[in-house]
């Protein structure tokens, strides 16, 4: 089992609890999509994944031991991820924001090898962005960005990749593309990656398994098509929707009451 | 990829700014209200006290001070890129965090208190900045602790409680002493770059020298937690203990730097900024190089400070001041452009 | 974490070991002074030790003084070096002093470290109280080379002070209110030189004991003093009659004190009352006339001494 939780809760200090009772597993080389509404806990489920929050109660283990017996350096060599993109204080260039992803395998005098070097050649070379490696990360676009800390995540050269919303602000082309490049890694690099998503059908379109998480705790895990049907997504996001099969895949189109698609 | 450090390139670059601050020290040892002719200086000591003044004053009064003035400064600026990174606000500086007010109390009682003794050939007031500076240091970060976690926030909340309340306890005690006391203790806290005992310039260095050393070896961390603590953790970098070290670290040499010469101002923040301008913000290179230049920067100032209203000298930090000041203004206009630009 | 700390605690002592070494090889021994190697070249670093090296015949001997030192006419002609907080220690050295008088407060005490450093011959010296005066004058006189100048001028000083307290001692003790600024306003304390004039000239400070010498006073306090004279040090030597003017104003709306009532409101010069220097006598008579006017006609005057 490469990731593997059982009974997992959560709450935020004085609130109410968040993750309520939450079992699943994933072997090697799964891709997985954490969805649900606003506040149902996605992105504090990824935390925990990752080692920054400490359950209530549950556990965590990452190929069989537990999360908190990893030290920080061991476990940034198991998950790498990737948050929203963001631009820092400092003007770093996009190959040096990459190249600190191999932080955890630098020796004393923390300077890069040639192992290294290579690594983080590869990262761009696998997302396309090498023309970029010497701007400051705040003269590239919102998507190009996203791209360079996608590159950041594969030059950490992790069996795990944790995303919150990597595609959040991004047009129909980046998005797309983000997620080809990370079924390519699942399917030729056997990485296991674990997505918080907002968008049903990019969950629908590439995921296999899928975790749904209710505003109340409540959640489904298993197979993408199981868990995502029409009745399962109007009960936990409140939204009618038109399913239709293209490929292997279903779509689900949200159908507000006055759109034009409204059947009323 | 072209511009990636290198161990080779950054030796280059280190020795190249080595270079620039030997000569400077050499040039402005020359400089001073009395002419001194260098081949006198050779000739030695002398046998009689005021025999060969050339030497006496090259030798006691403009090496001291040039040698103190590259201490201070490379400490004010290795310590001012430190605090910057690990604020991730490129205007910190060295005393944002209670050191500054730590200090001049120290001095304040030392001064009340008539304190005389010499430790090791340093002042009380030497001595007691020093102590006071770390003691708040610690205090703030205990504070800061205590008030929520070691974030960012919650040290700098720490920092504006320790300094309000300082600023208090000094401001009580400075209307209760009397005027020629209060004129030492201020003018001692607007940093003076004075002519020490050998000793004490050796044992500074050391000080001075180790503390940035290990900073360096933290350096590519500092990278790291530029990114925030949660970016910072999933890349193998522990926050918490980065950022203890860095600031205990930093504010130790800082509070060296405040015993050997008081308060020098805006070392700690033009210098860092300038240097991440001209250099890029990658740690390995910025820490060192920092260093040298704020030494060099403060060698210059020192110079000027004692020969531009001679025989009268001015603090040092006044200098500091008027050069560094239009010269962080220009920078934060070019700053603000970019923050403006960013999302 | 063991690593790293024993490297430290090894250079740490390595650098103690060090540090000893270098401080035990710049230790100098102390010079005995007698007639025949007296000093010739003089710095003063202190007006009041200018007005002590003049006084005891020395003047001839003085090459360099601070930029305060105007007494006796002689010092304002020597070379400078610097002012009395901010002493210039190339200019000192460039001097070649045989002899280095200065004062004991911070900044003048790291001048000192380093002219002793630098193998030069320094007297600092404390001079806060009239017991003090006597001293100074003493140890000036012995490194001087002339120790019975030193005590004559001591016994002088002496006789003439104790003859101004006998005189007073006959009249009743007057209160006395001493300012030494008025904005905002401070006042000379019980324990300090200021007060010992005062009361030999047969006055008693209108204001009790406090901690600090020189104390900020408020306005409660100076109403209930019943002060009977108020005598305000001058800022500066110029212009004392539009001081004066100006301390009468200021005082007018004390008007239930004696001082203003009587009109008993004197602002005289500093540079012989506060200067804690030969002139004390100058400046005690100047005193005790502002508080016994009867019994103390005339100022003397100051006997320039030629040598």
């Amino acid at each position: 089992m490469n990731i593997e939780v059982k009974n997992l809760c959560f709450a935020y200090k004085a609130q109410s609890e968040i993750l309520k009772n939450i079992s699943f597993g994933l072997g090697q080389g799964s891709f997985l999509s954490i969805a649900g509404p606003n506040g149902a806990g996605k992105t504090t489920l990824l935390n925990l994944l990752s080692g920054l929050l400490k359950p209530m109660s549950g556990s965590i283990k990452i190929d069989d031991a537990p999360l908190q017996s990893y030290s920080i350096k061991q476990l940034a060599k198991k998950i790498a991820v990737v948050r929203q993109e963001f631009v820092p204080v400092f003007e770093f260039s996009a190959a040096q924001v990459v190249s600190m992803a191999r932080t955890p395998y630098l020796g004393a005098l923390a300077f890069e090898t040639d192992a290294d070097k290579e690594a983080v050649a590869d990262a761009f070379e696998m997302t396309d962005t090498a023309r970029f490696a010497d701007r400051p990360l705040n003269h590239l676009s919102g998507g190009e960005r996203q791209l360079i800390f996608i590159a950041r995540a594969l030059a950490q050269q992790t069996p795990i990749l944790l995303l919150d919303e990597p595609t959040s602000f991004l047009d129909m082309g980046h998005q797309v593309g983000i997620y080809d490049l990370l079924k390519k890694m699942q399917i030729e690099n056997q990485k296991t990656i674990v997505a918080v998503t907002h968008d049903i059908n990019l969950a629908a379109q590439y995921s296999d398994a899928t975790l749904l998480l209710a505003a109340d705790g409540t959640y489904k895990f298993g197979p993408t098509r199981d868990v995502l049907t029409t009745e399962r997504i109007e009960n936990v996001f409140g939204v009618k929707t038109f399913a239709a099969q293209v490929g292997q895949s279903r779509f689900f189109f949200p159908l507000g009451k006055y759109g034009k698609g409204s059947r009323a | 990829m072209t511009d990636q450090l290198t161990p080779r390139r950054l030796i280059i670059k280190i020795a190249l700014c080595l270079a620039l601050l030997v000569i400077v020290m050499f040039v402005c040892s020359l400089v001073g209200t009395q002419k001194v002719s260098l081949r006198a200086v050779f000739a030695g000591p002398g046998d009689e006290p005021g025999q060969n003044i050339d030497y006496d004053i090259f030798v006691r009064v403009r090496i001291p001070r040039v040698i103190l003035a590259a201490l201070v400064g490379a400490a004010l600026a290795a310590s001012g890129v430190v605090l910057q990174a690990i604020l991730r606000n490129p205007l910190a500086e060295p005393y944002i965090l209670g050191i500054s007010s730590g200090a001049a109390l120290g001095v304040i009682m030392a001064v009340m208190l008539g304190l005389s003794w010499r430790f090791l050939g340093g002042s009380p007031l030497a001595i007691m900045a020093f102590v006071f500076a770390l003691g708040t240091v610690w205090l703030v970060w205990l504070i800061g602790h205590l008030a929520g976690g070691s974030g960012i926030t919650s040290l700098l909340l720490a920092g504006v409680v320790v300094n309000a309340f300082f600023s208090a306890v000094i401001m009580l005690l400075t209307s209760i002493i009397d005027s020629q006391q209060l004129r030492s203790t201020i003018f001692w806290l607007m940093g003076n770059i004075t002519e020490k005992d050998f000793s004490i310039l050796f044992l500074s260095a050391i000080f001075i020298i180790a503390g940035i050393a290990g900073l360096f070896a933290i350096c590519q961390k500092l990278n790291v937690l530029t990114f925030g603590r949660q970016e910072a953790q999933s890349l193998g970098v522990n926050p918490r203990a980065i950022t203890l070290v860095a600031f205990a670290l930093a504010s130790f040499i800082t509070a060296v730097a405040v015993g050997l010469s008081g308060l020098v101002g805006f070392v700690g923040l033009v210098v860092p900024h300038s240097v991440r301008l001209v250099f890029g913000p990658d740690h390995r290179q910025l820490l060192p190089t920092s260093a040298l230049v704020g030494a060099a920067f403060v060698v210059v100032c020192d110079t000027i400070a004692r020969t531009i209203i001679a025989p009268a000298q001015l603090p040092v930090g006044v200098i500091t001041a008027i050069i560094g000041g239009p010269v962080f203004l220009l920078l934060l206009a070019r700053y603000s452009k970019k923050v403006g630009s960013l999302r | 974490m063991k690593k790293p700390l024993a490297i430290l605690v090894a250079v740490f002592a390595f650098a103690s070991v060090i540090v000893f070494v270098i401080r035990q090889a710049d230790h100098k021994p102390a010079k005995t002074t007698n007639q025949a190697n007296a000093p010739q070249r003089i710095v003063s670093l202190s007006p009041n030790l200018t007005e002590i090296v003049f006084a005891l015949g020395l003047g001839e001997r003085v090459v360099a003084v601070s930029n305060e030192c105007d007494w006796p006419i002689e010092a304002k002609t020597k070379s400078k070096v610097g002012s009395f907080w901010q002493p210039n220690t190339e200019a000192i050295i460039a001097a070649k002093p045989d002899l280095v008088v200065c004062e004991t407060f911070a900044q003048q005490k790291e001048v000192a470290e380093t002219l002793k450093r630098a193998g030069l011959n320094v007297l600092s010296l404390r001079v806060e109280s009239i017991e003090e005066l006597f001293t100074a004058i003493a140890k000036i006189g012995q490194a001087a080379g002339c120790p019975e100048k030193g005590e004559q001028l001591v016994a002088d000083i002496k006789k003439q002070i104790d003859q101004i307290r006998s005189k007073s001692s006959s009249a009743g003790k007057v209160k006395v209110l001493w300012i030494m600024q008025t904005e905002p306003l401070r006042v000379a304390g019980v324990n300090t030189f200021v007060n010992e004039i005062i009361e030999l000239g047969g006055g008693q400070n209108a204001i009790g004991p406090t901690i600090d010498q020189y104390p900020s006073v408020g306005t409660e306090e100076i109403l209930t003093c019943g002060a009977e004279v108020i005598i305000q040090s001058a800022m500066g030597t110029e212009d004392i009659a539009k001081q004066q003017v100006a301390a009468e104003k200021f005082w007018s709306r004390y008007a239930n004190l004696p001082a203003v009532k009587d009109k008993r409101i004197y602002v005289i010069d500093p540079d012989t009352v506060l200067r804690l220097g030969p002139r004390l006598p100058e400046g005690a008579q100047a005193v005790a006339k502002c508080m016994h006017p009867e019994l103390f006609a005339q100022p003397k005057e100051t006997k320039q001494k030629n040598d």
